[in-house]
């Protein structure tokens, strides 16, 4: 036994794979013990906030503590506001239709040509053959840029409740600056909202989390069944092997997905938490784990040592456990990871034509495909919306893929070196 | 031998992806060049052009000025110049073009409602959300009533024609009415009971009858009126021509195909398939006259691509292959402000849209529970709609504390009828489940047993909330819903159908919690949509697709609904409304979740310009260019390189 697992290590691609699968469970495991964040709690106000962190703006102003710096802020504003596809467009603007001639205008020279602008350009002129669109686009660089160039200073200011006049509380001038520890209240997502506003990030991990656990589930039931009637079919052969392969052959005929779609329907959404739809995975997958322990067992059946056994007057059960089952025992941990594989790809398409578990009860990762799909968030470039996640399935299945063909590898007296 | 296998394999396979691979490029290709579509569309549309020409000695005349271009190509490649593309009104195939029909399919032609589509059939108005008004379309002048309110009397305009050349004329309005209430269409049985008969009185002139009671009173002003803009009118003659090739069946004329329609609008069939819906300019159309428009609408063609999916639409419309589009995009702004497109909606700023409908939560008041107003408002306490409203809504509606709830869409018009400050103390703030878990004890309805969902006469409080799948923003919506529902202690589950159980649910009883959204605007409303909410005239329908779905029962709102169409003095009205209006948040027999557009617009000024905008003086209001007087923008829209 140490000498197999020995072995097993010894495989650069089991270990890989098997490091891979660590890293993903430790993160699982590790991550909510840090951040105590409900994954399923709709922060933010919106659509697809992109990653980043999120200060409030109220703190920033009322923290107190800033910090004078001798940095020119407004050099780097303009630099960002006035991009120089912007600047040709107020060149083009003015040209068009504020009547400057073009030797007049420098696009270089951000100061004259913000003058310029703001001299001449007037929103309600007639803009003869400029879209809709456009009209709107230079009213938004209006106010963007409007007052760019001073440096007069930002005044807070607050509601007198009694007269209902605005009083100043402070003015804040470009040079001033604040830490970002100082603010107490911020957001950090990594990777940003989803659709309901989600923090993608915790909801990914506990998505895993659920996805691994329905698949490690799924791969139970299916190899426990599987295995249950390979070994009987095969060992005990005749009518019962008929009968079983009967029922194996019927669901090997059926594609599995069907029936599961089928029975998923049929279940309804309050039924369907994690542990009902891995069970429903789970006797929907077995068959090709029956046929293949059950050709295994036939065999093995005959070999010297079973038969020893049975002279030996030895139980049936103790035969299958202690003569058959050890030397099946490696092709069904093999099928065994396999199966945890194809459950979790099971829930991701399930959940993507919303037969999963109910989107306001837990996180899976089909369901998180299925809202970014939903709300179109591959045409919206939100991409850490389903990135993260496509990336998370493919990273699970080739972890267990990866171990699987380590393991074949080990056992397997063919492939060894 | 096994190595060797895995080799064969993975080269099928290769091969496989490959093909596939091609396959979805080549797809992908003939859409958006529509060069696969049009082969097949050419050779449908000649087939119409050529069985046109029996009803209508114009239409081979057109399509015969089509053919510089090469005969057998006359529809596969429309002039992108002279062509305006829609998407999001027609999803799937047309199957008639017959406004008798239950089930035309057919949104580009046939959409009978508030502001109908008058693109190939007219109305004797169009409404003009804007400004709350009826425009006449083949109408002259505005409608007359007698003193006695039970009369509407319309003159036909002069200069209105049929394509075929012959004049619109009071009869055509009558046989309209009749072939509707004799064929008992669905629109036909509703509108008898406001309005008893159309008289033409003489060719010109025509008289809406309305429908008394014992006491010499019309039974509903409001709702005969509301026939003014949404009946399309069709002709006599036609009509009579249907009716002899069925044999007078009335069966068989509601299901006749009416493909050699005769109309009076400026777009007349061209072809239509499983790709393609493409409407061509009648170049004769009447409304050319001064007394109408002055002049023809300007693009030629009117063409709606039929797509597989929202997405699929978006993606077009994104590339400029679409101009007017009625989808819900996700994050619209971004179109414009980050992806820098050519693309914007009728207001620059959230909400973007101009909103007059609210999509509402109905609670099945016959459900044990649910028939107790503390569970019912409870769940109405404790939704976010904020959430609902900046998530799943993207932002294209304003909040409640923007336009606090009431029975009124967020217009200048409609909330000048009702008196907010009245109503301030019914409303709750938003997302308050402290307040929703305190109503719900108070009500003795706690959690006994420990699972967490509390208990009404002994039995959990678990209900399902369904709309249909796939409608993305309000799938969304019920899962706030149901997360609300959560953190009261109410098992709320989503269920989402398909479209058409889920309409067979909802307009038989069958359901716990349902979703659907009001009447928008039009001359009969804000009427139309109390009734909506809280009418029991509707309860003892079997099948009722009309409103109050839950079956909420209530006297007082039943005589307020009796007294308002016979009202004429604008504070009592008032009155009225705010006093719907606080039932509706005290029993909460529904709950308007958001506001939204009735129709969504969003243009890409890729070729054409000049659509509505919001202040440029010209009061058409963003229908998409099709609705009732938002077709006015078809006769202002310019090239944008001409």
């Amino acid at each position: 036994m140490k000498n197999t697992i020995k072995q097993i290590f010894h495989s650069g691609k089991f270990v890989t794979g098997f490091v891979i699968f660590l890293a993903i469970l430790l993160t699982i495991i590790i991550y909510p013990l840090v951040v105590a964040k409900d994954p399923l709690a709709m922060i933010g106000n919106g659509n697809f906030f992109k990653p980043g962190t999120y200060l409030s703006i109220q703190d920033t102003v009322n923290s107190g503590k800033t910090y004078k710096m001798n940095v020119d802020a407004t050099a780097s504003i303009v630099e960002s506001k006035l991009t120089m596809d912007n600047r040709s467009m107020m060149a083009e603007w003015l040209e068009k239709y504020g009547g400057v001639d073009a030797s007049e205008i420098d696009v270089t020279d951000a100061e004259g040509l913000i003058a310029l602008w703001e001299e001449k350009y007037d929103p309600n002129a007639e803009q003869k053959g400029l879209i809709a669109a456009k009209k709107k686009k230079y009213q938004r660089l209006d106010n963007e840029i409007d007052g760019i160039l001073e440096d007069v200073p930002t005044i807070i200011a607050e509601k007198n409740e009694e007269t209902g006049e605005l009083e100043e509380v402070q003015s804040i001038d470009s040079k001033q600056y604040i830490n970002e520890k100082d603010v107490i209240n911020r957001q950090n997502f990594v990777l940003g909202t989803d659709n309901f506003g989600r923090d993608v990030l915790t909801e990914l991990i506990s998505a895993t989390g659920s996805s691994l656990k329905i698949g490690l589930v799924a791969g139970i039931i299916a190899t426990v069944i599987g295995l249950f009637l390979g070994l009987l079919a095969g060992y005990l052969g005749g009518f019962v092997d008929n009968l079983i392969l009967f029922f194996t052959n019927l669901f090997t005929v059926i594609p599995s997905f069907v029936l599961l779609i089928l029975i998923s329907y049929s279940v309804g959404e309050s039924q369907r938490g994690i542990m009902m739809v891995a069970l429903l995975i789970g006797i929907t997958a077995w068959p090709w784990t029956t046929r293949s322990v059950r050709s295994q067992v036939i065999s093995l059946r005959n070999r010297d040592h079973v038969n020893l056994s049975k002279l030996s007057g030895h139980s049936m059960l103790r035969i299958v456990l202690t003569d058959i089952l050890p030397y099946v025992a490696s092709y069904v941990v093999m099928a065994f990871i396999l199966q945890i594989s194809s459950g979790i790809l099971a829930e991701a398409q399930l959940s993507m034509i919303g037969l999963g578990p109910a989107t306001t009860k837990t996180a899976t990762l089909g369901l998180m495909m299925q809202w970014a799909t939903q709300y179109n968030a591959h045409l919206n470039g939100a991409w850490w919306a389903y990135f993260p996640v496509i990336l998370v399935i493919a990273l699970i299945s080739f972890s267990l893929n990866l171990m699987n063909t380590g393991l074949d590898q080990v056992f397997n007296p063919q492939l060894r070196d | 031998m096994k190595k060797r296998n895995m080799k064969v394999l993975a080269l099928l396979m290769t091969v496989t992806m490959a093909g596939t691979m091609l396959a979805g490029c080549g797809d992908s290709g003939s859409t958006s060049t529509g060069s696969s579509g049009g082969a097949t569309a050419s050779s449908s549309g000649t087939a119409d052009a050529s069985s046109d020409a029996t009803a209508a000695s114009s239409s081979t005349a057109d399509a015969s000025s089509e053919d510089t271009t090469g005969s057998d190509d006359v529809v596969g490649e429309l002039p992108r110049n002279e062509t305006l593309y829609f998407a999001g009104q027609q999803w799937g195939t047309v199957n008639d073009y017959n406004p008798m029909s239950a089930n035309s399919n057919n949104a580009m032609v046939i959409a009978q409602g508030d502001a109908s589509r008058v693109l190939v059939y007219e109305t004797l108005y169009m409404w003009n959300p804007l400004d709350a008004k009826m425009y006449p379309l083949l109408a002259d002048g505005d409608p007359v009533w007698n003193d006695a309110r039970t009369e509407i009397t319309v003159k036909i305009k002069a200069d209105a024609k049929w394509n075929d050349g012959t004049p619109v004329t009071a009869k055509d309005v009558a046989a309209t009415y009749h072939a509707h209430v004799d064929y008992n269409s669905s629109t036909g049985a509703e509108m008898k009971s406001y309005i008893a008969d159309v008289v033409a009185q003489d060719d010109s002139t025509v008289v809406f009858k309305l429908t008394t009671d014992d006491s010499g009173e019309a039974v509903n002003p409001v709702l005969a009126e509301r026939y003014l803009p949404m009946l399309y009118i069709m002709q006599e003659n036609y009509l009579k021509t249907v009716a002899d090739r069925n044999n007078n069946d009335a069966e068989a004329i509601k299901m006749d195909k009416m493909d050699d329609l005769v109309t009076s609008g400026p777009y007349k069939k061209y072809f239509d398939n499983d790709q393609n819906v493409v409407l061509i300019r009648d170049d004769n159309y009447w409304g050319q006259a001064d007394s109408m428009w002055g002049k023809l609408p300007v693009p030629k063609y009117i063409s709606h691509p039929i797509f597989k999916d929202n997405a699929a639409a978006t993606t077009a419309f994104q590339n400029g292959d679409i101009d007017v589009a009625q989808i819900f995009i996700t994050d619209l702004q971004k179109l414009w402000l980050e992806q820098d497109l050519p693309i914007s909606t009728y207001v620059d700023e959230a909400p973007y849209q101009l909103c007059m409908t609210m999509p509402t939560l109905f609670f099945n008041t016959e459900v044990e529970g649910l028939d107790q107003v503390a569970v019912r408002k409870a769940i109405a306490m404790a939704v976010d709609y904020d959430q609902v409203i900046s998530s799943a809504m993207s932002g294209q509606s304003p909040t409640f504390a923007d336009v606090p709830r009431s029975v009124m869409n967020p217009t200048d018009a409609e909330q000048a009828m009702v008196d907010q400050d009245a109503l301030k103390e019914y409303q709750w703030s938003n997302a308050d489940v402290e307040g929703a878990k305190k109503l719900l004890d108070d009500a003795g309805i706690v959690d006994t047993d420990g699972d967490g969902i509390r208990e009404y006469n002994g039995k959990n409080l678990s209900y399902k909330a369904e709309c249909p799948t796939g409608w993305s923003d309000w799938n969304a919506t019920l899962e706030i819903v149901a997360a609300a529902g959560k953190n009261i202690g109410i098992n709320i589950e989503t269920y989402f159908p398909e479209a058409a159980n889920f309409s067979t649910d909802y307009s038989t009883g069958n359901f716990e919690i349902t979703m659907q959204s009001g009447p928008g605007t039009s001359v009969a409303n804000p009427y139309m949509r109390c009734r909506f909410f809280m009418s029991s005239d509707y309860n003892d329908l079997e099948v009722n697709f009309s409103g109050n779905f839950g079956h909420y029962q209530n006297d007082r709102v039943d005589e307020i609904l009796a007294a308002i169409p016979h009202e004429t003095d604008d504070a009592k009205l008032k009155d009225y409304y705010t006093e719907l209006s606080k039932i509706m948040l005290e029993d909460c027999p529904c709950v308007p979740l958001m506001y939204r557009p009735q129709v969504f617009h969003e243009v890409n000024e890729s070729v054409w310009t000049n659509y509505p905008q919001k202040d440029d003086g010209t009061n058409v209001p963003p229908m998409d260019c099709t609705d009732g007087y938002g077709v006015a923008a078809l006769y202002n829209l310019e090239l944008i390189d001409g």
